[in-house]
């Protein structure tokens, strides 16, 4: 059953590129590491657990969990980072972290911290394509993230929006005197990376049935992990990456045991932090994020 | 059109420029000249709006605020800043597109992009690879271009001619003589003293953040004060 592992790897990878994309839209404009967005994946995910249990369609579940997150993102980006960018990194890096615990109690206190369930009725269909089984959700997860890699990858490359956020990456002061508001970018990428977040955590939780308020934690931490394999400079880093470790973890459960399952994950990303700190396909040493 | 009065900008404890006033008509190219670490570039960086002042900076009457540089280029005001300023990992196109970022013009706008790219050759030949590639001269086009599709009133050329060969220098100088044709106003900030004089209106001499001498190019060029401090004795 080869196959159908590598079907489950690339869908769990998946979800891991759309979050370190997420992670590192933030990290590559500014240098830090932006904690919340686990925890933004995870309320993306209860949102639209809840629209959907409440019998909405699934564009308006994925719908709401995109902008529930990007609303918290929002905040987080003027309370969280805007005050604080100005000190040294490890300062609003802190104060992300301090959002994300809030943020899972908040989760907590709403939701319970008992696992919630989706009915079997929703997403449910199984197609056969020979001897892989592709659920109806695992589908939609992969197209979902082609589509929306394609989506970021046109708005960061092809846009003027898209220019000045590099133009910001690469040179704030550049930026500056070229007419960029480094101001108005910075809150551009938190809401995008908030929506790309939500958005993620929707197609999560569907995919698998359930949802705790300890999945942004479970999950998030190894999408950082993506992000440093897959190097933040440029998209096609974590387009690689999260199907590697993806497919990497779903193998190592599979015939090495659950207790081993995350041993691999953050095992190659030391290795990549030793050996290659600018990730697999080159780019900026997402370890220093260089204050621009 | 710029008028800066009893300017003074600190680092901390160092004070890098001084009381400084300086004068630029519109239509003229003015020259601020001064060995390393007199405060040209400070004082260039401070009208960009990149740095917190006092004193007065006033454009086309009206008082800069320190730190808008956003504002500022939308005003009018263009910096090509000291090292050129080039974004090293985009390509020569996208960097061009950076300089019409403010635009509202856009199909015009696109356009000047394209005149751009047949103004210097060599940019247009390099269009889609990376602006890193360039050699020094190529990207100092590169740089000036990107600013001059802004359409500033004022461009700031901050040292533009740092480490380029003689014969490249020349032409820059003649390129940037020939702006003067264009209606557009110039602060050229270079070392090269007798060079800068050949192509300028007027010129101030900065020593350790102060205006020691002013003047005329003419009137300069057969200063003593500007010989000895400056141009290393005369001929
Ligand atoms: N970012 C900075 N921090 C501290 N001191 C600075 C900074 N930039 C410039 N200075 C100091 O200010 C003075 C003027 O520098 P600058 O304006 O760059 O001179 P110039 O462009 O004429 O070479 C120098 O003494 C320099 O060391
Ligand atoms: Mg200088």
């Amino acid at each position: 059953m080869l196959i159908q592992q590598l079907v489950n790897g690339l869908t769990l990878g998946a979800v891991y590129t759309l979050l370190a994309l997420s992670f590192s839209l933030v990290m590559g404009i500014l240098g830090i590491l932006n904690l919340a967005i686990a925890e933004l994946f995870m309320i993306g995910g209860y949102l639209g657990f809840t629209l959907i249990t409440a019998g909405f369609p699934l564009p308006v579940a994925v719908l709401g969990g995109m902008l529930g997150a990007a609303a918290i993102a929002i905040a987080i980006e003027k309370i969280g980072y805007q005050p604080l960018r100005d000190a040294p990194l490890v300062t609003p890096m802190l104060s992300t972290l301090g959002f994300s615990i809030i943020l899972q109690n908040v989760a907590t206190n709403i939701w319970g911290s008992d696992p919630a369930q989706l009915p079997d009725e929703y997403f449910g269909k199984q197609y056969a394509l020979g001897p892989i089984n592709i659920g109806e959700m695992q589908l939609i997860v992969l197209v979902a993230t082609v589509v929306l890699v394609a989506v970021v990858a046109y708005i960061v490359q092809k846009t003027p929006m898209g220019r000045a956020l590099r133009a910001v990456a690469e040179n704030r002061e550049v930026a500056r005197i070229l007419g960029v508001s480094a101001d108005r970018l910075t809150m551009l990428a938190f809401i995008l990376s908030g929506s790309l977040a939500g958005v993620a955590g929707v197609l999560i939780a569907l995919h698998y049935g359930t949802i705790t308020p300890y999945l942004g934690v479970e999950i998030g931490l190894k999408a950082i992990a993506v992000m440093v394999i897959g190097g933040t400079r440029q998209i096609w880093g974590a387009l690689v990456a999260g199907p590697l470790i993806g497919i990497a973890e779903v193998l190592t459960v599979a015939y090495g045991g659950s207790q081993v399952r995350d041993f691999v994950v953050y095992g190659f990303m030391i290795l990549i932090l030793l050996l290659r700190p600018q990730g697999l396909l080159g780019g900026a040493r997402s370890d220093q994020g260089q204050r621009v | 059109m710029l008028t800066i009065k009893g300017l003074e900008v600190r680092y901390g404890a160092i004070t890098a420029v001084r009381g400084v006033d300086l004068e630029i008509r519109k239509g003229e190219i003015v020259a601020l000249l001064g060995a390393n670490g007199a405060g040209k570039s400070t004082i260039a960086r401070s009208i960009a709006g990149l740095l917190p002042f006092q004193g007065e900076i006033a454009f086309e009457g009206e008082r800069l605020t320190p730190g808008t540089a956003e504002k500022n280029l939308r005003r009018g005001i263009a910096l090509v800043p000291e090292g050129r300023g080039i974004l090293a990992r985009m390509t020569v196109h996208e960097n061009l597109l950076m300089g019409i970022y403010t635009r509202s013009d856009k199909s015009a706008a696109m356009a000047d992009v394209d005149k751009m790219l047949e103004r210097f050759p060599i940019l247009g030949k390099r269009r889609d690879g990376l602006a890193s590639l360039l050699s020094g001269g190529e990207q100092q086009m590169l740089a000036i271009g990107r600013a001059l599709l802004s359409k500033p009133k004022l461009l700031l050329l901050d040292e533009p001619s740092l480490g380029l060969a003689p014969l490249m220098t020349a032409s820059l100088f003649s390129m940037i003589a020939q702006f003067r044709d264009e209606g557009l106003t110039v602060l050229l900030v270079e070392q090269k003293a007798r060079q800068t004089l050949k192509i300028v209106d007027r010129a101030y001499l900065l020593e350790t953040g102060r205006v020691v001498t002013s003047g005329s190019a003419e009137a300069l060029i057969n200063d003593p004060t500007l010989s000895e401090a400056f141009l290393g004795g005369t001929h």
